[in-house]
């Protein structure tokens, strides 16, 4: 059987700001992950890194190490990519007042 | 007395450890146990046009289903019954937000179909206490329509839910509604159009629909519940509904009924949802599904 792979939405067309994060996501079947966020309309202000979490239970959340730049412009997409996660993922950042960011995140699994 | 086929087939069918649990019609449309990954269950995304933004805000907060192994901060995985998966649906954490998960088919004949699921709710498990009343509402609901030569016209959206909680008060029933909010044109194309089925007005009781559920002792004690809905194409009436050791009469029933759209014709959708009452996660857990029909 073909190893499972599946393109999960876990935050579309949401408008980021202070202490932002996607939805927890369960994903301890996948060997990797890479996770796309897409500025669905043009940033505001200071753009903050976007940063993977890991989580033992999908409520208490601790940084993996792996960041990026939030992307700059509508249109801009970045990417973050990681190995070992367990079983939680979530992407987060933190925002200075004023600035914000309209985001697709997509998450893209693989067993 | 039955025939030796269908006793060959009942055998058959209760000598499969995959079926047996499952009381199908003879023909199986899908089993999804979710050991074999998502199965088809996605996202229900909801209509848009030109903009994200013209998205109405009960499809705009649904995020994807996952495969879950139910894991808990005490106890660790719970698994499901037959495979460490379960299918979980899970709202986002504020009182009435609700997700929902959609399997979309067409039907080959209009006659009888039979939805058999194994599931449990829980509320995220971020308070030491029972918090039986924090998940509202589990439920599915079928989303039909006749094929384009057939004559009715019309688009028919069978409901039901276990209303679990509200607004703090435990009632636990079943319930279903006739209907949904006005359509409303999207964009300028006067192609998109969006109703809000989900809406939380018009839900009416189930006739002697009371039933209280296995609720375990913690919030990360689980037990699989049972539930079979059936349901005729061809009258488009649902014809049974049966949960764990109960069987309700469906006399009472209806389904929403709206005309019929340009292009959903032979459309048979399954979909799952879950609400939550608190300013919590509701999880809805799948542990299998079995869609039978008689075609």
């Amino acid at each position: 059987m073909l190893p499972e792979n599946t393109t999960a939405i876990v935050a579309r067309n949401e408008r980021w700001s202070g202490a932002a994060a996607s939805e927890p996501l369960e994903a301890g079947w996948a060997r990797e992950a890479v996770i796309f966020v897409r500025a669905l309309k043009t940033p505001k202000g200071t753009q903050p890194k976007a940063r993977v979490e890991i989580s033992p239970d999908g409520m208490r959340w601790v940084a993996e190490g792996t960041e990026v730049s939030m992307p700059a412009e509508e249109g801009g997409i970045t990417v973050l990519r990681v190995k070992h996660f367990g079983n939680w993922l979530r992407v987060a950042a933190n925002f200075t007042p004023g600035s914000e960011c309209t985001v697709l995140v997509t998450l893209h699994l693989k067993a | 007395m039955i025939d030796m086929a269908e006793a060959l087939r009942l055998a058959m069918q209760r000598a499969d450890p995959n079926l047996s649990r499952f009381d199908p019609l003879p023909r199986l449309v899908s089993l999804d146990d979710f050991s074999r990954g998502h199965c088809g269950w996605s996202q229900l995304v909801g209509n848009y046009e030109d903009d994200l933004d013209s998205m109405l805000p009960g499809y705009a907060q649904h995020t994807s289903p996952m495969l879950s192994t139910l894991g808990h901060w005490d106890a660790g995985s719970h698994g499901g019954m037959g495979s460490s998966y379960a299918l979980k649906i899970a709202t986002r954490p504020k009182a009435g937000a609700q997700n929902v998960a959609i399997k979309r088919h067409t039907f080959r004949k209009r006659g009888p179909i039979r939805f058999e699921a194994y599931f449990t709710f829980k509320p995220e498990a971020n308070e030491l206490t029972l918090s039986e009343t924090d998940v509202r509402s589990v439920g599915l609901l079928f989303d039909l329509q006749g094929g384009d030569r057939d004559g009715d016209n019309e688009r028919v959206m069978p409901h039901l839910r276990f209303l679990n909680a509200e607004h703090g008060l435990h009632l636990q029933k079943w319930q279903f509604k006739t209907e949904s909010t006005p359509f409303r044109s999207l964009g300028r194309s006067d192609k998109t159009f969006s109703h809000y089925h989900l809406a939380p007005e018009g839900w009416r009781d189930l006739p002697d629909g009371v039933q209280r559920l296995c609720y375990n002792e913690i919030p990360t004690k689980v037990n699989w519940t049972y539930l079979c809905f059936d349901f005729d194409l061809e009258s488009m009436r649902a014809t049974g509904f049966r949960c764990n050791d109960r069987s309700f009469d469906m006399a009472g029933f209806d389904s929403i009924r709206i005309p019929a759209m340009k292009n959903l014709w032979c459309m048979l959708n399954f979909a799952l949802f879950v609400e939550t009452d608190a300013d919590k996660r509701a999880f809805l857990y799948i542990d299998s599904v079995c869609i039978s029909g008689d075609f």
